[in-house]
């Protein structure tokens, strides 16, 4: 028996680097230390989504997805990502060092996290028309890298970034397990997220028109 | 005409001994372009080189045969290390199989391991603190490396250099799998980190708190300083030969012994190793060094990326 590891073919090779990707930019958002970086990242990592999509819908005849990946594209990439600059315009604080722990250590507790999601989604024995299942690992492993972020990063923005691009990687998920899903459903989550972006923004602002900084460490002294 | 093997083995030798200054020259010529200014001639190195081995050879007060040892010690590593990697042919060499690539790894880690002892032989600080730095960073870099052999393992089956270059050359499959594009990567930042470049270190700066590398030979001087020199530009050579001919392009080496075969692959290398040095320099130029102690951050990237090419392999076939 050859022990080697035989390569996956060129469509689920492309696949699952452009997941791969996704997650690296997740990985990216960790230590990222200013504002405008934080939502150019979630930028990226949106339209590696929507690529990931139109990938999928060219080689698997899936004509809805182009659809899905063009609204994608017009919401998280450009609508969510200026809606967000624009509130923090008048910001004059920057979100550098607002992590709990080293950036170094940040990112091997995100790894052991990420592995966990790996072996987790190994488990599962999914296997999809769509996309390799190499995808799902990677896609679950953006959803509790983005609660690493949330946890361990003390600054508005790098928390409400964590939660949209947590959508991210659902969407990325969905793609494998869900690939034909209703485009309604879909629709319905993208609208989801539109909500989220309303809630987080007042957050922001609010919070930063109180505290004039975007740390969350000043909450603690709401307790009673 | 076929080149006898034998001689085709002493030239992959010589090829990264004689080339190894004239890269770092075109290297340097091409970072002094970028930033405006006309920069030294490629052929300074060698010059720099003749200049030191007709100059007068010192010792620090104390030091031992092993701060005098050490440059050559560095210097038959480094001349080892061309045996074991695929410099210049398709096909292993009689002595290809004298070490894997962990021997390789070895082999040079030996020579950092002596001309640090001889850093720290001289009694002087800047020495023994450069000695002292590049074997912290050297512990944490080493986890990546051990990472990247590991996808190498899982890829081919093997752990030999040649496997995973004819492994690579064989079908685009094996080019766009995540799990090999990653580890270049990670080969990648590894390669920056061993031959001083920014974002770790300034690699032309003469006395300055940031140095890990370049300021373990201080002490040394004439002819050892030469060595040491030379010594560093084969390990960025043999280095680059490991990411080209083994990872990302190893395309153009010579699959038979024919003297165009040879003299093609010679060519083929030098320019995909300049090609790189100028790719090298341009990243020189756009990013600012880091402190010293956000090199942990770098090297979290790079650990990063071989641990995702692991991952991906093992589950799933990535």
């Amino acid at each position: 028996m050859n022990p080697a590891v035989s390569p996956p073919g060129i469509y689920a090779g492309i696949a699952n680097g452009l997941a791969v990707l996704l997650l690296l930019t997740e990985f990216a958002m960790l230590r990222a230390a200013l504002l405008r970086a934080q939502v150019r990242l979630y930028a990226a990592q949106s339209l590696l989504v929507s690529i990931l999509a139109v990938v999928v819908a060219a080689t698997r005849h899936l004509p809805e997805l182009y659809v899905l990946a063009g609204l994608s594209l017009a919401l998280k990439v450009i609508v969510v990502p200026w809606l967000v600059s624009r509130m923090l315009r008048r910001t004059t604080t920057e979100i550098a060092g607002s992590g709990a722990l080293g950036v170094a250590s940040e990112v091997l507790v995100a790894v052991a996290v990420a592995a966990f999601g790996f072996f987790a989604t190994s488990r599962f024995h999914i296997s999809s028309p769509a996309l390799p299942t190499t995808a799902l690992g990677l896609g679950v492993a953006v959803i509790l890298v983005a609660f690493v972020l949330m946890v361990v990063r003390r600054d508005v923005v790098s928390q409400a970034i964590g939660f949209f691009s947590l959508e991210n990687g659902v969407s990325l998920v969905s793609l494998v397990v869900a690939a034909g899903m209703p485009l309604i459903l879909e629709v319905a989550f993208l609208f989801d997220l539109l909500v989220a972006v309303v809630v987080f923004g007042v957050l922001m602002q609010v919070h930063h028109a109180r505290s004039e900084s975007l740390s969350t460490t000043h909450l603690t002294r709401l307790r009673g | 005409m076929t080149v006898p093997i034998p001689v085709v083995q002493l030239l992959q030798v010589l090829t990264v001994l004689i080339a190894a200054p004239g890269v770092s020259g075109v290297i340097a010529r091409v970072e002094a372009r970028v930033q405006g200014r006309r920069g030294p001639r490629v052929l300074q190195p060698y010059y720099d080189l003749g200049k030191l081995f007709h100059k007068e050879a010192l010792a620090p007060h104390g030091a031992t045969w092993v701060f005098l040892a050490a440059p050559l010690g560095a210097m038959a590593c480094y001349l080892t290390v061309p045996l074991l990697i695929p410099v210049l042919t398709t096909y292993p060499l009689p002595l290809g199989y004298l070490g894997d690539i962990l021997g390789g790894g070895f082999v040079l880690g030996l020579a950092s391991f002596v001309v640090a002892v001889a850093a720290t032989e001289t009694g002087s600080p800047y020495a023994q603190l450069g000695a002292s730095r590049a074997k912290t960073f050297g512990a944490i870099t080493e986890p990546v490396v051990l990472f990247v052999v590991f996808t190498v393992a899982l890829i081919t089956g093997t752990d030999l250099p040649y496997a995973l270059a004819a492994t690579v050359r064989s079908s685009a499959e094996q080019i766009v799998r995540p799990a090999h594009l990653l580890a270049a990567a990670a080969l990648f930042l590894v390669i920056l980190y061993e031959t001083g470049r920014i974002p770790v270190e300034t690699h032309t700066g003469t006395n300055e708190f940031g140095m890990i590398e370049e300021a373990r030979p201080f002490e040394h001087s004439g002819p050892y300083f030469a060595m040491l020199r030379w010594g560093s530009a084969m390990k960025q050579l043999i280095l680059f030969t490991i990411l080209l001919n083994v990872f990302i392009a190893p395309w153009g080496l010579a699959a038979t012994a024919t003297i165009g075969a040879v003299g093609i692959a010679i060519g083929a290398l030098l320019g995909k190793a300049v090609l790189l040095g100028v790719v090298i320099a341009l990243i020189d130029n756009s990013f600012a060094k880091l402190r010293l102690f956000k090199i942990t951050e770098f090297v979290a990237a790079a650990f990063l990326l071989a641990v995702l090419a692991v991952f991906t392999l093992y589950f799933g076939g990535g």
